[in-house]
């Protein structure tokens, strides 16, 4: 082995991060001109091995700067500084349809990031690279910490940042698949807010009786998030993403306990029966069921189930009746949901009553369904299984890998500043055009 | 600028090359009763609190929030009032359960706003721009035991390190305290696929350090100071940067032979170590360096011109060419050099440096430091109090010098700074414990804060590139 290529340093910075934040991956001292691959490998919770990889040359100080330098070609190409997290994809030979989501957020992600002579697409099992190194990935800062809440019949997790308080809260919600999914409401704790993650769907209370949770299931969510202590009850907001959206946005108009800072509803919809419970809701999606299409790779897809958008206005949340700010996050490409046709709606509505400024819309084309947290892999489609639907389905996501990347690192930004700007500010409630 | 009693100005240590004549004395008190007495300033201490202070949540971030100890942390305060008084506090236990604190004055910018990278600081343990200054002026609480110092023995775990941020200008001392935010940072020796071995084989105790990945990699033998022990920090953090590093203990560790306060070991020890890191399948064994800290400095000498090694560099920090303590074989003859050339101050505190200047050395003792066939690198603190590092380096440079060896010296030289110049942004400390029996015996190792910090950060970095320099090309 040539004796310079030994020598061949590869760092990340920060080795220990947040998983919003960025790093820097510097190799040094390789061969000018050298032809180097960097990847990333990842193995998941239930064991599967997802990699990433960029074809790089050094420079004539033999150094390669991912945030500065472009790939050539692999998983990603250009200058992609977090090309090697969020074009991660199963290895070859992996079972289709998977999706990475991390349960234990209390346990980093961890990432080898290793550096290999050459221009490598396969077999890296086989090789050994010129250069390793282990970079830790963080739901959670130090000093938040994690409170299961099962008070008032909740299945709930509440996540409090470090320091004194009062913190504005937040309401956390996920969409049709249920579960209690926590790691998007610790990450906005490492960022100040106490967020309470809540299952709605597959609580405690459903496993056992069998029945959906009613709208005084999440006011008892809020009452108990106001009242704690270390949180500033005048300041919550909720967020929701596909069916979290309809409760969000279901809770926001219509009940007289909820009085929210602000909303963020991401990819989803304001079409419901207006009336309509938990069940009801999830019903009138069901009656549309063979609404359902198939794509050549028999992937299915969701979105017209509510298509087209009701003109009926029992059938849509009178968003005209909004008081809090509204941030809307949609992909243009979205499969799941009509979000986009949604947005557009919704947009007409506040217009003709008149509190258009209170709405911010960001549409980003060619992202899918899945707008989560930034710098981890797009799945455009994947297995899912819903509450209703008892087999699991190939469902299309939708959104391509590069577009959808960047989306989510825009949105998810932005997301922060609309919080911060109208929990922690004392701004009057006003659109965020500068977004 | 405002008025102190002593000169005011401190420069950053990439000057000290350059001859520099004003230092501050950084005493907390003194800044604090300055500052009461200037005009515009507002003092928290028993003033009612305003209600424009809780209309909003004030928010403290720190980034990154999990680093390694020679990494800068960027802390940021937003969302307090507009142009307001407001100290940011750093705390942390150590591992004896001792408090340190440290605490800075900043006022907030017509947006609220404060960033400690930017800002300065106008009062408390550090003033001016100092991004880690929370950090390196860290001092146990008031009411703590004397001569007490910051050194980590499981580097392992990170030091928890909570940042606050309250109202007013005050101190951590003083009761009536209002806390507005706080984040808690994790300051860690090891990044993340570092394997800690430990050895004791060959007759060896030390602790190896490799850094994640295949290897092979460049590799530094580490020697520490005469109070014995093991210390594996400086290790840890140079495998964290690419290197395998081993750390050896020659006295004061209960697996040696001999009694504690004598070094039963010599050169063959040493040359195991070296042996050690040669052979480790991981080790390239032509890429291999010494780093010594004072008594170490004579360690990494004899190393170098009498094991038939060949180091590929040399790092001596605060040593001497020689010492009346070690016989022919290396070994340590006497318990405790003759005192006679020590100096106690007003405390009872004893300073050992004139027992390392070169007129002072036995002549047999000191090494030929000519003999060496590879690049040094000597640190020089020049208020060192515990060795005559100054004029120890001139002799080395002298002694290169007459060999036509010159181009193989350099000397990093820093005003203010003392004898104990350790990884970045951790606290100095003047004095400390050296030993308990007889009876307790306080050391000077010299050093001011502010210039000792810089001096730190500056020789960490000149440190690293040394080693990729001659350890790595």
């Amino acid at each position: 082995m040539d004796r310079k290529q030994c020598c061949v340093k590869l760092s990340v910075q920060p080795s220990r991060g947040l998983m919003d934040e960025k790093f820097i991956v510097l190799v040094q001292n390789a061969l000018p001109g050298s032809q180097l691959t960097i990847r990333a490998l990842h193995q998941c919770e239930d064991g599967h091995s997802w990699e990433a990889f960029g074809h790089y040359t050094a420079d004539t100080t033999g150094t390669i700067d991912v945030s500065e330098d472009p790939s050539i070609r692999g998983t990603y190409s250009g200058v992609e500084q977090m090309g090697l997290l969020w074009s991660l994809r199963p290895i070859p030979g992996s079972k289709p349809g998977l999706r990475m989501r991390k349960k234990n957020i209390q346990t980093p992600m961890e990432v080898t990031i290793s550096v290999y002579q050459g221009h490598q697409t396969e077999g890296f099992a086989d090789l050994v690279p010129l250069s390793g190194v282990v970079v830790e990935r963080w739901y959670m800062a130090p000093g938040v910490r994690r409170i299961p809440v099962t008070e008032g019949g909740l299945t709930a997790t509440l996540f409090l940042p470090s320091g004194p308080g009062p913190f504005p809260g937040l309401l956390d919600l996920w969409g049709g698949g249920g579960q209690l999914v926590e790691y998007r409401a610790a990450l906005l704790a490492s960022h100040g807010f106490a967020s309470m993650a809540i299952d709605y769907l597959t609580s405690k209370f459903t496993m056992e009786t069998g029945k959906m949770v009613d709208n005084q299931y999440f006011e008892t969510a809020y009452r108990v998030l106001q009242q704690h202590p270390q949180v500033c009850g005048s300041k919550i907001a909720m967020i929701g993403l596909s069916f979290g959206t309809s409760m969000t946005l279901k809770m926001a108009i219509y009940s007289e306990v909820i009085k929210l800072s602000a909303a963020v509803c991401i990819s989803g919809s304001h079409v419901q029966p207006v009336e309509g419970s938990v069940e009801e809701i999830m019903g009138f999606f069901q009656k549309n069921a063979g609404k359902t299409r198939f794509n050549e790779k028999n992937e299915a897809i969701w979105r017209d189930l509510l298509l087209p958008i009701p003109t009926d206005p029992s059938l849509k949340a009178d968003v005209g009746r909004l008081q809090c700010p509204l941030l809307l996050v949609v992909g243009e490409d979205d499969q799941n949901w009509p979000a986009q046709e949604s947005a557009l709606d919704i947009k007409e509505m506040m217009a003709r009553a008149g509190n258009s400024h209170l709405l911010t819309v960001l549409s980003y084309p060619n992202a899918g369904h899945l707008i989560e947290p930034p710098y981890t892999p797009h799945a455009r489609s994947s297995t899912f299984k819903t509450v209703e639907i008892q087999e699991k389905v190939m469902c299309l996501w939708g959104g391509q890998t590069v577009e959808h990347s960047r989306a989510q690192e825009d949105a998810w930004k932005k997301i922060l500043v609309f919080l911060r700007e109208n929990l922690y500010g004392g701004r009057n409630p006003t659109s965020f055009s500068h977004l | 600028m405002f008025l102190l009693s002593r000169k005011t100005i401190m420069f950053r240590a990439h000057m000290s090359v350059t001859r520099i004549w004003q230092l501050i004395e950084k005493r907390m008190m003194s800044c604090i009763s300055v500052h009461g007495k200037l005009p515009g300033l507002q003092r928290a201490v028993g003033e009612v609190r305003r209600k424009s202070s809780f209309r909003q949540s004030p928010l403290l971030t720190a980034t990154p929030v999990r680093a390694l100890i020679d990494e800068q942390i960027s802390i940021k305060g937003r969302f307090l009032s507009q142009n307001y008084p407001v100290t940011v506090c750093a705390q942390m236990h150590s591992e004896e359960g001792d408090l340190w604190e440290a605490f800075a004055h900043y006022t907030t910018n017509a947006s609220g706003s404060i960033n400690l990278t930017s800002d300065h600081s106008v009062g408390g343990s550090y003033v001016g721009c100092e991004p880690m200054g929370l950090f390196w002026a860290l001092e146990p609480a008031l009411g703590s035991r004397e001569g007490l110092s910051l050194r980590k023995r499981n580097v392992e775990t990170p030091y928890m390190v909570n940042i606050s941020l309250l109202e007013g200008h005050t101190s951590p001392s003083e009761g009536q305290r209002t806390e507005l935010a706080a984040v808690t940072t994790e300051r860690w020796y090891m990044v993340p696929g570092v394997r800690r071995i430990e050895i004791r084989q060959n007759n060896i105790v030390g602790t190896l350090f490799l850094p994640p990945g295949p290897g092979p990699f460049p590799a530094m033998l580490d020697l520490w100071g005469e109070g014995g022990g093991l210390f594996e920090y400086r290790s840890a953090l140079f495998a964290s940067r690419g290197f395998a590093s081993l750390s050896v203990a020659y006295m004061g560790h209960k697996d040696l032979p001999g009694p504690p306060h004598i070094m039963s070991v010599g050169d063959s020890y040493f040359k195991s170590a070296f042996q050690l890191l040669q052979d480790h399948c991981q080790v390239d064994a032509d890429r291999i360096g010494v780093i010594g800290l004072s008594f170490g400095v004579v360690l990494t000498f004899r190393i170098a011109t009498r094991s038939g090694f060949k180091p590929s560099c040399l790092i001596c920090i605060n040593g001497a060419v020689g010492s009346p303590l070690l016989d022919e074989d290396g070994k340590i003859k006497m318990s405790e050099s003759d005192q006679k050339y020590w100096e106690l101050d007003d405390r009872g505190y004893v300073s050992f440096k004139n027992v390392s200047l070169p007129d002072n050395l036995p002549p047999e003792s000191k090494q030929k430091v000519e003999n060496i066939t590879c690049p040094l690198m000597c640190i020089v603190g020049e208020d060192d109090l515990c060795a005559a590092s100054t004029e120890n380096a001139d002799l080395i440079e002298e002694a290169l010098r007459s060999a036509g060896k010159s181009h193989q010296f350099t000397r990093l030289s820093y005003p203010g700074a003392g004898h104990l110049i350790e990884p970045p942004y951790t606290p100095c400390a003047r004095a400390s414990l050296w030993r308990a029996k007889p009876e307790k015996l306080f050391a000077l190792w010299g050093g001011h804060p502010a210039p000792h910090a810089a001096a730190q950060e500056d020789a960490w970095k000149r440190i690293l590139e040394f080693m990729e320099t001659h350890l790595r090309r």
